[in-house]
């Protein structure tokens, strides 16, 4: 990964290496989608197979003129920023067993110490915003958010 | 020219449950303008799931997300003027001179002649969409499926060729989102494409999920990501009340803003960020004759000020009338509409001007509420620009995966959203616009209809998209717009390298 921040070139190639490999998984997919009947001349299969020769012939020009690029994060850092996608989908995951409230105390207090809030400060702030969109959504705007199998 | 559906829009907007959603929205769409963490699109999107939930009728939702639109407009110059870093992509260009003015002591001016700016705009604009939306809806009444096909090639076209710092990357982002929008049961054949087996998928991508996805989730990384980078608030508002003469002074820089930005905010797909920029390079030519420009110059703020509130409004008129969004927020706003089963078009003023003529009614008070809320409340925002992140964000985030959740009721959206929402973060490291993805996946299934209905009208020929004078004409606009820039900046470098050549020679 850092070795593509350095270069924005280097990226664009990275970038357009991927996007071609999507267009052509996407080619592939379009052309041979099945299908039973098709009440137009064009059928389900064309636009697909248009988008993914106009995305392939638009990685050229990407990959020749990459314009600007971010660098990527390192180390630390990409650990961190990993975490935040990682918690959210762990937790998500276990929202039914472990309830709307917990899950969303879990979130706040991890994802707040990872933005460097103190653990007091980040489980204060859990708590609250546990309560307060638990409050918002389940009693103002009466959806269904799961109190978790473990409390039955 | 008929203009019923307005005066009928007046009564809609000023009922006093929509009166009410308007003030909350442009209150909280201040404050989201204000947060350099969250846009105009990022607070729409987390709106739009709440505003869904709560059943609110589609004009009401309209009139929320319009002001929250409007109120991001104003908003954004807070953070632009006191912390030099713009609160969105359109007050970029109010803090080349607003934030020098807050360094010399005059913040508390810069802020009210930059909200008298916004007001101006914002009402020219708004006026300038009651005009025009229903003569571009009567033009648009003639269109078939091959001038709307075209239209969006002209709209991708100017998306292409003014919007990013590479074209083919924002045509790539175009081309993502009408990838993205094949996804589900095609109607008219009756198969399933892309979908993986996926029950889930059959109706789609859920248009609430990519776009929180997009920029809730994205944007939570790189704030994470940028934290370190501190910036200093500035606290000295000097004083309030703005001098006279300034506001003489900024009266044509505000009235060509303003026009500028409309003009743009019509165009297809350009929002605020390149009329703001426009607009202040326009100005700078015309009036920094004595070399002020960029050290604290009240036309150098009002100029874009204006423009990117003019340009919230006039990028309306293609999305109420031909269905094209003119901005990436208002593409967020179509996706909405398409959650109430309305598709924008030609026909809609006459078929539901409750919410033609609510929405632009709602931004004529919007906007007056918006100049009442800013000028006394501006110290309150100001100080929401202290609330740390580790506040902030872990609630974006929370609003985020619960806003999907009671939607759509279902853990698979969740994940889905936040596959989408690191797809969303590569992409912009990698220097990807956001916004043009969720243009391409607004118009996609529409693009893809028309294409087929035009060639099923023709029996397979493609001729039929180059045969009406529209179509004609749109193809004409579309390869202009997507060549002349290119034309003439290579035209330039020649003359430089010329002029170059001329230095060295003497």
């Amino acid at each position: 990964m850092s070795h593509l921040s350095t270069h924005p070139r280097r990226t664009g190639l990275i970038g357009a290496a991927c996007l071609l490999l999507l267009a052509l998984a996407y080619g592939i997919g379009g052309s041979t989608i099945t299908y039973a009947f098709a009440s137009d001349p064009l059928g389900p299969r064309v636009f697909p197979v248009i988008l993914a020769i106009a995305l392939a012939v638009l990685c050229i020009f990407y990959a020749r003129t990459p314009g600007d690029a971010e660098e990527f994060p390192r180390g630390l850092t990409m650990v961190r920023i990993m975490a935040i996608p990682v918690t959210l989908i762990v937790f998500c995951l276990l929202m039914e067993t472990i309830g709307f409230p917990i899950m969303v105390f879990c979130i706040v207090t991890i994802i707040s110490a990872l933005f460097g809030a103190s653990f007091v400060l980040s489980a204060i702030g859990g708590v609250i915003q546990a309560a307060l969109w638990w409050f918002i959504f389940s009693y103002l705007l009466e959806v269904y958010l799961p109190v978790g199998s473990l409390f039955g | 020219m008929n203009l019923d559906y307005l005066w009928s829009g007046f009564a809609v907007a000023l009922s006093a449950q929509n009166l009410l959603i308007g003030l909350i929205g442009a209150f909280i769409g201040t404050m989201v303008g204000a947060l350099p963490a969250i846009g105009p699109i990022n607070g729409i999107a987390l709106l739009l799931p709440i505003a869904y939930t709560m059943g609110l009728p589609p004009e009401s939702t309209m009139i929320l997300l319009a002001a929250v639109y409007c109120g991001a407009e104003y908003g954004g110059r807070i953070s632009s003027i006191l912390l030099n870093v713009p609160g969105d992509a359109g007050a970029v260009m109010t803090a080349m001179d607003g934030n020098p003015m807050a360094r010399q002591g005059r913040a508390g001016e810069a802020l009210m002649l930059s909200g008298i700016a916004s007001f101006a705009g914002g009402m020219i604009g708004a006026t300038g969409l009651a005009l025009f939306a229903p003569l571009l809806a009567s033009i648009a009444i003639g269109f078939g499926p091959a001038e709307y096909f075209v239209l969006m090639v002209f709209a991708f076209a100017t998306l292409g060729s003014m919007v990013g710092s590479a074209p083919a990357k924002t045509l790539i982002g175009c081309v993502l989102g009408l990838m993205l929008a094949t996804v589900g049961l095609d109607a008219t054949s009756g198969a399933y494409r892309f979908t993986f087996n996926e029950p889930e998928l059959g109706d789609g991508i859920e248009f609430v999920v990519l776009v929180i996805g997009l920029f809730s989730i994205s944007e939570a990384l790189l704030i994470l990501e940028n934290q370190t980078k501190g910036h200093t608030v500035i606290r000295e508002m000097g004083r309030m009340l703005a001098r006279w003469s300034d506001i003489v002074k900024i009266t044509g820089a505000t009235l060509r803003g303003s026009i500028i930005g409309f003009v743009v905010g019509v165009l297809p797909g350009t929002g605020a960020s390149v009329s703001s920029s426009v607009s202040y390079t326009t100005e700078k030519r015309i009036s920094n004759s004595h070399d002020t420009f960029g050290k604290g110059d009240v036309r150098g703020l009002a100029a874009p000020e204006s423009a990117n509130n003019a340009t919230a409004c006039g990028a309306f008129v293609p999305m109420l009338t031909l269905g094209v969004p003119g901005s990436g927020t208002t593409a967020v706003m179509l996706g909405a509409l398409m959650l109430y089963n309305i598709q924008p078009g030609p026909m809609l003023i006459a078929e539901r001007p409750e919410i033609v003529g609510g929405l632009i009614a709602s931004l004529f008070i919007g906007n007056i509420l918006l100049l009442v809320l800013n000028l006394p409340l501006v110290n309150i925002f100001a100080r929401i620009l202290t609330l740390p992140n580790w506040i902030l964000v872990p609630g974006i985030l929370t609003l985020s995966v619960v806003g999907v959740y009671s939607t759509h009721s279902s853990i698979f959206s969740v994940i889905l959203m936040l596959g989408i929402g690191m797809v969303g973060w590569l992409l912009r490291k990698g220097g990807f616009d956001m916004a043009p993805i969720i243009l391409g996946f607004v118009l996609g299934r529409v693009m893809e209809v028309n294409l087929r209905n035009a060639l099923a009208i023709s029996g397979g020929d493609i001729g039929i998209l180059f045969q009406s004078k529209i179509s004609l004409i749109l193809w004409a606009m579309a390869i202009g717009i997507a060549f002349v820039p290119v034309l003439l900046a290579r035209r330039a470098k020649k003359r430089r390298i010329a002029a170059e050549q001329v230095e060295q020679s003497a």
